[in-house]
């Protein structure tokens, strides 16, 4: 294993990366189209951000077949401009919705590498229970609508203190991928590519016909007891979710008590 | 398919996901949006599972089916999450009236300054905009005052 110091790349190489630019610039246009008082920031923060998108989707790899790389840049763009759209908008009603839209993005990435349960599931699961639930507490607590803390953040260096952790946690990741991407540049061998379908379509394959069949057997045979700790996670959750609600509430009988007198 | 650039391009976007959440996270004050990006950071770790998951399975690996099962247990918890943090968040906005997370600073440690805004911007026309339903069968008649912006509905 090479030490971490030494495998770090030259200034020269980073600047002539464009992910560091695409990092670079993704990071001063969320700057932009976070809560803030600048007046351009919403458009001139989404200009910026297109260009960032396209410098970061330049950098990578291409996948090899046309149409699954236009689907996948398609379900990515969906998923990505989704979640900057949550995190940009001053309503959190409108955040709701946009996260259901970047849900239904990351259910598209999910069918298409063969996750067809986990992709239907995150749609019911997440935007129809768990956001729904979000906009029935928001008109629950919020009533007024549009509030000042909405258009407000921690202030201008928490802010850019976070963009800035953003765009380095990506860049670091990334960093750490570079083998990876390496990798991807050798050509591959037709073999190399029938091999990788045979064993994704073989009966226990990830994109076997039967795939609720399988997922179902792998998940009540390996992980029998992890689906038995889950489902008591759950009970207890809603089972704390009840008292917290009813927590200070005078109890059955006293109210009745009270109501009767 | 070149398998190893569709791992690439998941654990990319997986990335990205995480990092806007946590931006998101560490920068909105309302408790709700807050949480909304919890959840999103969630879904960018579900995203590079799933994206393992069909690399190893494409390698003919025999625990490939276990990126799958994580993600399952993954919307599991944050379905457990979800049900106590909306409980939480009624209770904490029935206590003070707002979602703001600034309102609850009286927890912070001992000596630590208070935290104040110090300029309120104003709200702009453009963002007084309600989402709207398409409207359906007859249209009762609406007053001229009904149709301006409601602060308080």
């Amino acid at each position: 294993m090479t030490p971490i110091l030494a495998a770090l790349p030259q200034w020269q190489e980073v600047l002539r990366c464009p992910t560091f630019w695409a990092l670079a610039t993704g990071a001063l246009g969320l700057w932009m189209l976070l809560p803030t008082r600048f007046r351009l920031g919403r458009s001139l923060g989404s200009l910026l951000l297109a260009v960032a998108g396209g410098l970061f989707a330049y950098d990578l790899p291409l996948l090899g077949l046309w149409v699954d790389q236009g689907v996948f840049w398609l379900l990515a763009l969906v998923a990505i401009g989704g979640g900057v759209a949550m995190i940009a908008s001053r309503s959190p009603i409108y955040s709701a919705i946009w996260f259901a839209l970047s849900l239904l993005g990351t259910a598209g990435l999910f069918l298409f590498n063969g996750a067809e349960f986990l992709g239907v599931a995150t749609i019911v699961v997440y935007a129809g229970a768990i956001v729904v639930t979000f906009l029935f507490v928001i008109m629950l607590a919020q009533p007024e609508g549009h509030t000042a803390y909405d258009r407000l953040t921690w202030g201008g260096l928490p802010k850019v203190l976070g963009v800035v952790t953003a765009g380095l946690l990506i860049g670091v990741l990334t960093f750490f991928l570079g083998r990876l991407k390496d990798e991807t540049k050798k050509p591959l061998s037709a073999e190399a590519i029938a091999q990788a379908q045979t064993n994704l379509l073989a009966s226990d394959g990830i994109l076997a016909e039967k795939h609720v069949a399988n997922l179902g057997r792998h998940l009540f045979s390996e992980q029998l007891v992890s689906i038995e700790l889950a489902g008591t996670l759950l009970l207890v959750a809603l089972v704390g979710a009840i008292a917290m609600v009813m927590h200070g509430r005078p109890r059955l009988a006293q109210r009745i008590e009270e109501a009767l007198r | 398919m070149n398998e190893v650039s569709l791992l690439y391009n998941f654990l990319a976007v997986g990335a990205i996901l995480f990092a806007l959440g946590l931006v998101g996270f560490l920068v909105r004050r309302n408790l709700i949006v807050m949480f909304l990006c919890a959840e999103l950071m969630l879904q960018g770790v579900a995203v590079s599972l799933i994206g393992f998951g069909r690399y190893h399975g494409s390698q003919g690996a025999a625990g490939a089916w276990g990126g799958q099962m994580l993600v399952i247990f993954i919307i599991t918890v944050a379905a457990c999450e979800a049900g106590i943090a909306m409980a939480l968040i009624l209770m904490l906005a029935r206590r003070c009236g707002v979602l703001d997370s600034a309102s609850w600073q009286e927890l912070r440690e001992e000596g630590q300054p208070a935290y104040v805004d110090l300029q309120v911007p104003e709200e702009r026309v453009e963002d007084r905009v309600w989402p709207q339903l398409t409207p359906a069968g007859i249209r009762p008649k609406v007053g001229p005052e009904s149709e301006v912006h409601r602060p308080r509905v």
